[in-house]
């Protein structure tokens, strides 16, 4: 028993659908085919064809193997060459007149190969453009998507944070420092045009320095930040910075961002309410929401526009924000979301410079009161 | 290495007898009984990549099992998950075949499997999805189908069209077109077809006969919707 490693398929009516496998040798003149007769292994006949009666194409799935064909003695014959050995081998030897259908089978494969890269190329460009589009275009997609949410819902989301934060802190119900608090709200929300939020301010006994507004207008105070102040326009400047975060609705923005594009997707195509159990799943936390810089920077700008317009000195926003840098004591967790730069005062105060000089209206109650009853001694400078 | 199907039809199972030392490659699962001289360890084929593009692109598992006679000569019983025949090919070197990914049933040691990209058009509209399974190599390879499997032969140039979902296996010197099932669009799909392929020879076109995805839409709509 000879062992023998066929390298082609030959078909033709006496073989299997299959095709049978056989051993082709080129030669000076033609193909030699030793086919194998049987199962068991056994060298059957062999036959040989010359380069002259061959009529050759590109075959198989992907058009790469050479397909030659012949008028055999007995019946019309197929042979499929796949290795590339025996096609180059077979490419040496061919006679002149086999070069162009030869050349024209090549060039078919390579049609095919250049046709497959090509498709899979533009798929491949497409994706890439795709996902580069939305990495840059994503504020575009963001704000698309946060105009989508509707402000009961961002109410909702924002309610439920406030209420789980205040559930565990001193909340101050009322008092000079409550009122006054509640009339610098009024105040600047009143000049808010169209403004679709009620503000819920909470003043919170705590020696943080702190103040937040959460999505959809609930806003924290803390008692630490009122200290601090030595006006109430200091107070006010916060309030303004913290309130445009909510109109600017940045909190949405971040979450979605957070999120990432397959809830933006969602979103923009139509399921919001989506979003809440996404976030939990997400374990996005409100409170530790950080800004980005674009929108403290938006917040400065629209806070300081806010300021003036409710008639409330501008000038208390910037120095206390400069003296929350400058003396970097204690718990000023504020600063902590909220990093102060020069860049931003300067900016800040070359804003207030452009506007014209106009007179504040001073607010109903005293700040002396509001300090005493917070406990700051007045003698103390904060 | 011999194999014979036991209760060939819709419940078959393949008797594999393995020579000492002799081994075979099996669907992750595919075991139902061997002899104690029989060791099964989980093999990436190919590789960690290769194991892994196979999973990923052609949803092949992950690992296939190796059954290997290393105490001695023994047998080893195999099924598929699916109700559905079992066939044996031999693989000789030259004859190679695409395998759709669930066609897979256990293989010689010889055997190669590939996942191999197709053309965009196969891809998208051949139901296969853009990779599938090439076997080539040298051994005895067990197929297994949804359904009785038919084999189709075709004759140089002879073409045939099957619906894309009944595909099990064709060898790769068959050429494939994917079409539209009827001259018009709406009809293609109203027809239920979609989207058939235009088979032409020579090779061996095997097709299962019943379709997977059919199946399974017919079986959801008795599922109770628990809500």
């Amino acid at each position: 028993m000879i062992e023998l490693q066929p390298n082609a398929l030959c078909f033709g009516d006496e073989f299997p659908a299959s095709g049978a496998p056989c051993l082709v040798h080129v030669e000076g003149q033609g193909l030699t085919i030793t086919f194998l007769s049987d199962r068991e292994g056994v060298v059957g006949h062999t036959e040989s064809v010359g380069f002259s009666d061959l009529t050759i194409s590109a075959g198989g799935l992907d058009h790469n193997q050479l397909v030659a064909s012949w008028s055999g003695s007995v019946e019309q014959r197929t042979l499929y060459l796949k290795s590339p050995e025996l096609i180059r081998a077979f490419r040496q030897a061919a006679p002149a007149h086999l070069n162009r259908p030869l050349e024209q089978a090549a060039e078919q494969v390579r049609q095919v190969r250049q046709r497959h890269r090509f498709v899979w190329g533009l798929v491949g460009g497409t994706v890439f453009a795709v996902i580069l589009g939305l990495w840059f275009g994503s504020d575009v997609l963001v704000e698309l998507a946060v105009n989508r949410i509707p402000i009961e819902w961002e109410q909702k989301l924002g309610e439920s944070a406030y209420r789980e934060f205040l559930a565990g802190q001193d909340v101050m119900k009322e008092g000079i420092a409550v009122d006054a608090v509640k009339e610098m709200t009024q105040r600047l929300a009143s000049q808010v045009p169209n403004n679709p939020y009620r503000f819920d301010v909470t003043v919170v006994r705590s020696d943080v320095v702190n103040a937040f507004a959460l999505p959809g207008g609930y806003v924290v105070v803390f008692t630490g930040l009122m200290k601090k102040a030595e006006s109430p326009e200091e107070v006010a400047g916060v309030l303004a910075h913290e309130l445009n975060h909510v109109l600017r609705r940045h909190g949405l923005e971040r979450i979605i961002k957070q999120l990432g594009f397959v809830a933006v997707v969602s979103i923009v195509l139509g399921n919001p309410p989506g979003l809440g159990g996404a976030m939990k799943q997400f374990g996005i936390e409100l409170m530790t929401l950080k800004f980005g810089r674009a929108q403290e920077t938006e917040a400065d700008t629209t806070g300081l526009d806010l300021l003036y317009r409710a008639k409330i000195h501008p000038e208390g926003m910037i120095t206390f924000f400069q003296r929350l840098t400058e003396k970097d004591e204690g718990r000023v967790e504020w600063l902590s979301t909220h990093p102060m730069s020069s860049a931003r005062a300067d900016h800040l105060k070359a804003r207030l410079a452009e506007m014209p000089k106009q007179q504040s209206e001073p607010f109903s109650f005293e700040w002396t009161k509001v300090r005493d009853a917070l406990g700051v001694s007045s003698g103390s400078a904060p | 290495m011999k194999s014979e199907i036991l209760y060939p039809g819709a419940f078959p199972m393949a008797r594999v007898e393995l020579g000492n030392g002799e081994q075979i490659k099996a669907e992750s699962g595919a075991m139902v009984a061997c002899s104690p001289t029989i060791d099964i360890e989980s093999k990436m084929e190919g590789g960690f990549l290769g194991a892994l593009s196979r999973k990923f692109l052609t949803g092949e598992k992950f690992f296939f099992q190796t059954l290997k006679a290393s105490r001695g000569a023994g047998e080893v019983l195999l099924a598929p998950t699916v109700p559905g025949e079992i066939v044996v090919l031999e693989l000789d070197g030259v004859n190679e075949y695409m395998v759709q990914k669930d066609g897979f049933l256990a293989g010689a040691d010889g055997i190669t499997i590939d996942s191999q990209m197709q053309s965009m058009s196969r891809g998208l509209l051949g139901g296969e999805g853009f990779f599938i399974l090439k076997m080539s190599g040298k051994g005895m390879l067990l197929l297994n189908s949804f359904g009785a499997v038919h084999k189709i032969e075709l004759k140089p140039g002879q073409e045939y069209i099957v619906d894309n979902s009944h595909l099990v296996a064709w060898s790769t010197t068959t050429s494939y077109n994917i079409e539209k099932a009827t001259s018009g669009w709406v009809a293609s799909f109203t027809s239920g077809e979609g989207f058939v392929c235009r088979f032409r020879g020579p090779g061996v076109v095997y097709i299962q006969s019943r379709n997977p995805g059919g199946f399974g839409a017919w079986v959801r709509q008795f599922i109770p919707v628990t809500e």
